[in-house]
């Protein structure tokens, strides 16, 4: 998927902004915070995971969502955010 | 706004919270503890330790575990060791095992989300942070006769043997019991009991002369020099043995004397600031205990206390609680719980010790909860309870 693709959508970006603020979030907190419902949390994390700008641990039956701090591409795009919020 | 001469320094020191540096006259206990847990830094993953600390109120149980959390976590950390220092109390969690074991996963992952999985659950995935992180825990659980009051053995008995299930990992977990009586343990079925009866630490009350070097420091820590002359320590120290050696205790006369000082004005905390201090301080139920109530949940115990103001006897009906509990509903313009919920809060208070609950036997019709207020007078609680409930409204 092209960059406009994946950073086309504002919940996406909301998602990206509050993983990249706090670091781990549940799915329900970040549905919660992005102020979106709980499927299409869902499937914005999915893409966002597919392009490996986040990640995700698995205890049990919840599913912990962090911001990919390793991935270059997820680094670049957090410095681009916080240059913007400046 | 105009200020005062105050005779504190830093009140901060007089806080129950507040760990000191150096614990008088606990030196030995904290060398045991020491000894205990040597392998948690020495060798890491080996083996995983359980202790008691019994003893009565104000005995040093908390500050010892606190101290000693403190020390080790450093010198974990000075050998790279990930160890952490968990302190619960079990009845601020209200007994519940859940949400002891929650406190434990807030410290490694701080939106972990609250609901939806059982205890049982929690404390699987608390073991896997742990093997993920590569870390140890020492997990402190205060008034530990809370958690075995409401939850009974399995929660001490999941605790002692989740290792055994992983028997390939890393020992990860150890535990230290703090309570009042070793015999709260008794209701603990054996195999639970006999996991966690091997070290015991008891700690004797403090006498008077220990109580004095106690007090001496937290003056020297918290008070301004020359405002706390002598004669008023060795009434505190007096106070405070005569309470059973409670050192709590008479660190908060101590405080309490000091603001009658303030209070007054006085450059100096006299052994009249004392004598009114003292008349003001119910050792059993504290002032941090009533604070940390829900708002119903005081509205119920003020309601509560006034029924009991107005008969002499020993104990009432939930119902009749429930009546009182309407009528300060109204006061406050509160919607008022039902009768469950209200069951529920009964029990939470039985829990914290503020109240007993007992059910009804024979010379009653039908069965009913029995309420009591063993502990502190009903005009004490209803002050105390009115002057909390008017600062939150402010």
């Amino acid at each position: 998927m092209p960059i406009e693709d994946v950073l086309s959508s504002k919940g996406r970006v909301r998602i990206l902004r509050i993983l990249a603020d706090i670091g781990e979030l549940n799915i329900s907190e970040i549905a919660r915070r992005a102020r979106l419902n709980y499927a299409t949390t869902n499937q914005h994390l999915k893409v966002l995971e597919d392009h490996q700008l986040v990640q995700h641990k698995r205890f049990g039956r919840i599913r912990i969502f962090r911001y990919n701090e390793e991935n270059l591409r997820a680094k670049m795009i957090k410095q681009l955010m916080e240059l913007w919020d400046k | 706004m105009f200020s005062h001469f105050s005779v504190f320094k830093d009140e901060s020191k007089l806080d129950i919270n507040y760990v000191p540096p150096s614990l008088p006259h606990r030196k030995a206990q904290l060398e045991l503890l020491n000894q205990f847990f040597r392998f948690t830094i020495e060798s890491p993953g080996r083996m995983t330790q359980r202790v008691l600390i019994a003893g009565r109120i104000g005995t040093g149980k908390t500050v010892l575990s606190q101290h000693f959390g403190l020390s080790i976590t450093k010198k974990a950390q000075q050998r790279n060791v990930n160890l952490h220092y968990v302190h619960v109390n079990c009845r601020k969690c209200k007994g519940s095992f859940f949400m002891i074991l929650q406190r434990v996963i807030l410290r490694f992952y701080p939106n972990f989300p609250k609901r939806g999985y059982s205890a049982e659950e929690l404390l699987q995935t608390l073991m896997q942070i742990l093997d993920e992180k590569n870390a140890y825990v020492i997990l402190a659980l205060d008034e530990l006769e809370a958690l075995i009051r409401s939850e009974g053995s399995n929660p001490i008995y999941s605790l002692t043997r989740i290792q055994e299930e992983r028997l390939k990992n890393a020992q990860r977990l150890s535990l230290i019991g703090i309570l009042r009586e070793t015999q709260d343990l008794d209701s603990l079925d054996p195999s639970a009991r006999s996991t966690l009866q091997r070290n015991i630490i008891h700690l004797k009350e403090y006498l008077k002369p220990q109580l004095r070097d106690i007090l001496e420091d937290r003056v020297t820590w918290s008070f301004k020099p020359d405002t706390v002359p002598s004669q008023t320590l060795g009434l505190i120290a007096e106070a405070a043995t005569l309470e059973g050696g409670d050192a709590r205790y008479a660190i908060e006369l101590l405080w309490r004397s000091g603001k009658y000082a303030d209070t007054e004005r006085s450059k100096e905390v006299f052994p009249e600031h004392v004598r009114k201090a003292t008349s003001s301080v119910y050792p059993v139920v504290r002032k941090d205990t009533i604070a940390e109530l829900s708002l119903h949940e005081k509205l119920f115990l003020l309601g509560v206390a006034r029924r009991f103001k107005l008969t002499d006897a020993a104990h009432i009906s939930i119902g009749e609680a429930e009546e009182a509990y309407a009528i300060v509903c109204e006061e406050h313009d509160e919607k008022r719980r039902k009768h469950t919920q209200l069951w529920k809060y009964a029990k939470v208070l039985s829990a914290l010790d503020i109240i007993e609950t007992q059910t009804s036997s024979l010379g009653h019709r039908g069965k009913t909860t029995l309420i009591s207020l063993p502990r502190i007078p009903a005009s004490e609680l209803e002050r105390e309870l009115s002057r909390v409930l008017q600062t939150e409204a402010v």
